[in-house]
């Protein structure tokens, strides 16, 4: 008597449905992604009380030696020297009265760098500052 | 004579779109930035001659002395914990609402300490900090 051949069982992975999942991820990543204008590397500063900044914001980033980057919002941000901050952010404000400032400095930068950068802003008449800070407690 | 049709093949071909979508996928999370979009904000006065109405007797005086990596606070000429600084201010903002709170960093100290100070102070409800500049502390004399 002859056996009958047991069934072959089907070995495909259903892949129908992948593109979808890869487009839905594509979707995700298109959405949150954001051009950033600064993209210099410091240590923030943490603190417990933080507010969304604007967005669209000129950015001057200050390392910790006190090298200074600046952006006026729409531009990647570029190498300046300390004493270049008054011009450039009087321009900026030229165009926009109102236009915040976002300084994003090191946390172990020397405050007297901070400081001309402060006392630059104030004399380009720029009234609305905001300090980027990390949520204290995450390192 | 029957003539023979070739049937047209009328599929999409599928099969590279999920080597696309995973190509643009990688692109993306490569090229994306976990940018930090949250701070502390403050309004910097309008340019002016004139030191703003806070003197020595009704402002709260913070002092920021380096220390190492750290800081010492002085509050009032009175060293003080970060911490305790709120309960120093409390009793006083209860009074009036609208005490003035000078940061006085030293030059010197680390640009942390300040925000620290400042952070506290935003806890605590102060409406008025000021941050005076070198360049405002000489214009004000001796005030500070």
């Amino acid at each position: 008597m002859r056996l009958k051949q047991p069934k072959r069982s089907e070995s495909l992975i259903p892949t129908a449905s992948m593109a979808d999942i890869a487009f839905l991820l594509i979707v995700f990543f298109m959405i949150t992604t954001s051009i950033t204008v600064d993209r210099t590397a410091v240590a923030l500063p943490t603190s417990l009380e933080r507010v969304e900044v604007p967005k669209d914001a000129a950015v001057v980033a200050v390392e910790r030696d006190g090298v200074v980057h600046f952006s006026d919002g729409t531009e990647q941000s570029h190498v300046i020297n300390m004493s270049d901050v008054l011009p450039a952010a009087a321009f900026v404000i030229e165009k926009n009265s109102l236009m915040w400032f976002i300084i994003k400095a090191d946390g172990d930068a020397e405050y007297q760098f901070i400081d001309q950068v402060m006392e630059q802003l104030r004399q380009a008449s720029v009234r609305n500052i905001a300090m980027l800070t990390q949520q204290e407690g995450v390192e | 004579m029957k003539l023979k049709k070739k049937g047209t093949n009328t599929e999409i071909p599928t099969a590279s779109m999920a080597d696309i979508a995973f190509l643009l996928i990688v692109f993306f999370m490569i090229t994306s930035v976990f940018s930090v979009t949250r701070g502390l904000e403050f309004q910097l006065p309008k340019n002016q001659d004139t030191p703003p109405d806070s003197t020595q007797e009704e402002a709260i005086h913070i002092h920021v002395i380096p220390a190492g990596a750290d800081c010492v606070y002085e509050v009032d000429r009175e060293q003080m914990r970060l911490s305790d600084i709120q309960i120093y201010i409390e009793p006083k903002l209860a009074r009036n609402p609208n005490k003035f709170v000078i940061i006085d960093p030293d030059p010197e100290a680390p640009y942390k300490c300040m925000v620290h100070a400042f952070d506290e102070l935003k806890q605590a409800q102060v409406k008025n900090i000021s941050i005076p500049t070198a360049a405002e502390k000489a214009s004000w004399g001796n005030i500070l």
